[in-house]
Order: structure tokens, then C-alpha cells, then sequence
């Protein structure tokens, strides 16, 4: 466990090295924000729909906050593995799975408290209608901080997974591609979840992309209501422990037919 | 005339390269389509929802749509050498050796890369121009024709001068500079809608400083009969040529910054 912790603090350390490149996102991710609010907006004057205006600019701002969770963040292993120097990994007393899993955790949470921070003050000084609004209630808070730790996990779990695919194929940049393509649409990140033709989202929502963002946002905002929320935080744990088993099971087969290239 | 062949012949061999690993690119291109899919998906389930924005119908959105990823995939792939490899000629000090060779800097940038995976993102948005253009009901004649492939052209050279900007910072930090990335990738995502749609800022913005609603969005709107602006009909055909004076200023500046240029030594 120790081991873990350390790995954790080693890459915390890495990820706020960069505070130039940090700035620079975070004005380009609220760029982006603006500029799709400013559209949401203009479409919602046209055509007002049951669901207030303030909770799709929340959706979009808290999207936009915690977008370095969605990227695929560690290119490490790929060159290990084409270098051969994926054998000092093994020689660690550490479980391959979990030293990566806890390498992405680490990046993934500090890169976005990093830039989501900032963002959101940001995004709560704009105005009504512009801006991000507070949370339905404090219990709505709770909820939904609970659920974007959930989400966490979830995604970790997710890419180590995109990663064993990485470990077989060696080249992978197209199924990569093609894997974060996805993951940005059935996040929301493209298109806010609430705004699918309602039929969809029945679908959707149980996807488990739509668990790592769109989840706690949803409670956030207080679009999906309380008395949901032991249902859609079940859902998202049972998603985490299934997809966790299935990359231990699938690293663990990778790791017996590994080859060390190198020389 | 010698300078194009060059070009020509430059992309022939990048692509022949490419195509030595047939499944990778064909993984990749097929990925690129997916993506500018999913971005016509968004457009194709907001018009769902909300049937129209403003004045414009589900055609006319398309249309626009369609005229930015057009115009964008065709500078991502042809001008790739500028859009994507420059920071890293940059950092690697390989600018050097262009510097040696007895033609111009920008140019064998340019020649340095191509990118033929984006041939499925100018695809998806051929598709939709065509789609869009059905559904408003626009009777084409070969001036509109003209018009459009020039508002494509133009829209190109601006694209060009925008991420040549990025060069431009690049040469004095070294470190590529993301912020640039607010007019070129921002400038897409935004202008894929009419520039009506946003606060004054905005449009000030894609209209003066980036401006993609001259190059593209007026000669666009001017064929769907609906202008963009009041202005008689015929500045449709200077409008878009900003573009291309936007290109002119920053090869300009790009040929000063280019005297400032250290190598990175390495």
C-alpha cells in the first residue's frame, strides 16, 4: 500500500510542474465554454425546454472543469513496451495493474483539480444564465461529490483497459482514437447528456461513460432528483468492479505472453 | 511553377510513406471519421431538439456546418506541415537544415508534411454541404459554384495565417503556445455555427481578428439567400479575400520572426 502512496505522490509532483501549460488550458477550455453556452443559449430562446437554462450551463462549465479526467493521460507505457524497458516494471514487487491504475489516478485527479478549480471560480463570478450555478442542495453536493469520485475509479479502470488493448497491439493510435472519440460523445463532452433526444438517454445514461461525468452532474445540478441517487451511484459502483475485474483479468493474460523487445 | 511541382512531388512520397502500414492508417482514418461524425451528430441531434436556430432552418445549420470542416480538414491535411509538425521542427532544431536549402522556409514547411487520414472528416463535411444545400433548396448556378470554392480557398489561407501565428510564437518561446489554439480550433468550433448566434465580443472576434464569418459565413449565407449582413450581394466576392490578406500579414511577420529564429542547438 505504501508503495502505492508513493507512486501516487511521485506523479502529483510531476503533474504541477507544467503551470504555464495549465493557464493556457484553462483559457482555451473557457473558451470553449463560452462559446458553447453563447450556442445552447441562442437555441434555447428559439425553443424553451423543461429543463431550466442554468442547469445546461452548469453541465457545460463542470464538463469543461473536469475535462483532463476525460484524456487519455499516460503515453508511458506504449514506449516501454517498444523499448523493452516494460521489464523494470515487472522486476517491481508491485502488481503491474495497480502501479498504472494509481500512475492515471494520480494524473487524472490532480491534473483536473489543477485546472477544474480555477475554472469553476471562474465560472460561478458570471452571471445568471452564463455562469455555473450552486448546487440544487448541500445533500445534492454530497451526492454528487461521491459520485465524481466514483467516476474516477471508474475511468481509470476504463483506460487501463484501452491500455491492455495498447500492451497486444503495440500500435494501437487508431483504437485509441477511436475509444476517446467515443468517450467524448457519451461523456457529454461534445453535447451535454441532457440535451439526447429523450429517448436515448434511457440508454445512455447506463453506458459507463455516462458514469464518470454525467452522473454526479446530474445531481449536481438537481436534474436527475435525490431520492435517484442511491440507484445511479449503485450503478456506477457496479460498473467500476466490473470493468476493475476485467483489466486484472486481461493484464494478467497479457503479462504471461509479454515480450521484451529490446537491443 | 517549380516551387508546386516540388510540393507535389513532396506529398507523393509522405504518402507513399504512410501507406507502408496499411492497417494502422486505414484504423486512423476510419477514427477520423468517427470523430467529425460525432461532431455532425451533435449538430444533427440539436437541430432534433431544438428545430432551428435564429433564422436559420436544419439545412441552412448543415450547410454551415459543412463549409467549416471542409475548409478545416483541407488545412489540416495540406497545410499539416504548419498545423502540426512546426513546434516540433522547432524543438528538434531540424528547422535548421531548411535554412540551408535554397528555398523558402515556409515552403519546405509545408512540403515537410501531409496528413491524408483527414480525407474522411472533408468527407463527412462534403456530405453535409450536399445535405444542407438539398434541404434549403438552393438552385445552384455556376456563379454560387464559384462562389463557394472560393470562400473555400479563402477560408484555406486564412486557417494557414492562424496556425502560422502559433509558429510565429513558437519561433520566440520554443514551447508551442496553446492559447493560439482559441482562434484556430476554437474558430472551428464555433464558426461551424452562424456568427449571429453569439454576444457582440464574439463576433467582433471571428468577423475582424479571426475572421471566418468574411471568408466563409458570408459568401455561404449569400448562397442560401439568406445574408449574413446587410451589404449588397456582389461584396460576397471580396469579402472572403480578408483571408487571404490575414495569410499575407502573417507570412509577413513570420519572414521577421524567422530572423530572430536560434536554433535550438541540439
Amino acid at each position: 500500500m505504501r508503495a502505492y502512496l508513493s507512486t501516487f505522490r511521485m506523479r502529483r509532483k510531476l503533474e504541477v510542474q507544467y503551470r504555464g501549460a495549465v493557464l493556457g488550458g484553462i483559457i482555451c477550455q473557457a473558451f470553449f465554454g463560452l462559446v458553447l453556452i453563447a450556442i445552447y443559449r441562442a437555441l434555447y430562446n428559439g425553443k424553451p425546454q423543461a429543463m431550466p437554462f442554468s442547469s445546461v450551463a452548469s453541465y457545460v462549465w463542470l464538463q469543461q472543469a473536469f475535462f483532463r479526467m476525460l484524456m487519455a493521460s499516460d503515453p508511458d507505457l506504449l514506449d516501454k513496451i517498444r523499448t523493452g524497458s516494460i521489464a523494470y516494471d515487472l522486476c517491481r514487487p508491485l502488481n503491474l495493474y495497480g502501479f498504472y491504475y494509481v500512475r492515471i489516478a494520480a494524473q487524472k485527479l490532480i491534473g483536473s483539480l489543477l485546472r477544474g478549480a480555477p475554472m469553476l471560480v471562474f465560472a460561478l463570478l458570471l452571471p445568471e444564465g452564463w455562469g455555473l450555478s450552486l448546487p440544487a442542495s448541500p445533500a445534492a453536493l454530497l451526492w454528487a461529490l461521491a459520485g465524481l469520485l466514483l467516476g474516477l475509479l471508474c475511468v481509470c479502470a476504463l483506460e487501463n483497459i484501452n491500455m491492455g488493448f495498447t500492451m497486444r497491439t503495440l500500435d494501437s493510435r487508431g483504437m485509441q482514437a477511436m475509444l476517446n472519440l467515443l468517450m467524448m460523445i457519451c461523456c457529454g463532452n461534445i453535447l451535454p447528456l441532457t440535451l439526447f433526444p429523450d429517448s436515448w438517454q434511457k440508454v445512455i445514461t447506463l453506458l459507463p461513460y455516462a458514469q464518470l461525468l454525467d452522473t454526479p452532474i446530474r445531481l449536481y445540478t438537481g436534474t436527475a432528483p435525490l431520492s435517484d441517487a442511491p440507484r445511479m451511484l449503485l450503478i456506477q459502483l457496479g460498473w467500476t468492479l466490473a470493468l476493475t475485474a476485467l483489466g486484472i483479468l486481461f493484464w494478467n493474460r497479457n503479462q504471461r505472453r509479454i515480450e521484451i523487445m529490446g537491443g | 511553377m517549380d516551387t508546386i511541382k516540388l510540393y507535389l512531388h513532396s506529398m507523393r512520397m509522405l504518402i507513399k510513406s504512410q501507406m507502408q502500414y496499411p492497417a494502422s492508417f486505414l484504423m486512423q482514418t476510419l477514427a477520423q471519421l468517427v470523430m467529425e461524425g460525432g461532431e455532425m451528430l451533435a449538430v444533427i441531434l440539436l437541430v432534433d431538439r431544438f428545430g432551428h436556430l435564429n433564422r436559420w432552418e436544419a439545412g441552412d445549420l448543415y450547410f454551415f456546418f459543412g463549409l467549416m470542416s471542409v475548409t478545416f480538414y483541407l488545412t489540416e491535411c495540406f497545410g499539416r506541415g504548419i498545423t502540426g509538425n512546426f513546434p516540433y521542427l522547432i524543438r528538434t532544431g531540424q528547422l535548421d537544415t531548411f535554412l540551408a536549402r535554397p528555398r523558402g522556409t515556409l515552403t519546405q514547411v509545408l512540403c515537410s508534411a501531409v496528413d491524408p487520414r483527414r480525407i474522411t472528416c472533408i468527407a463527412v463535411g462534403v456530405t453535409a454541404l450536399v445535405i444542407g444545400s438539398s434541404m434549403s433548396h438552393v438552385a445552384w448556378t455556376v456563379t454560387k459554384a464559384l462562389l463557394l470554392a472560393e470562400a473555400l480557398v479563402c477560408g484555406f489561407f486564412l486557417l494557414l495565417g492562424l496556425f502560422t501565428i502559433e509558429g510565429i510564437f513558437c519561433i520566440y518561446s520554443v514551447k508551442s503556445v496553446e492559447l493560439v489554439n482559441t482562434l484556430t480550433y476554437g474558430g472551428r468550433s464555433a464558426c461551424e455555427y452562424p456568427v449571429d448566434t453569439f454576444p457582440r465580443p464574439l463576433r467582433v472576434l471571428f468577423t475582424v481578428l479571426a475572421p471566418f464569418a468574411l471568408t466563409l459565413q458570408q459568401p455561404g449565407s449569400v448562397i442560401l439567400g439568406k445574408p449574413l449582413f446587410d451589404w449588397p450581394e456582389w461584396t460576397a466576392f471580396v469579402s472572403p479575400l480578408s483571408g487571404i490578406v490575414i495569410f499575407g500579414v502573417v507570412w509577413l511577420c513570420f519572414r521577421r520572426a524567422m530572423r530572430y529564429y536560434r536554433s535550438t542547438g541540439s
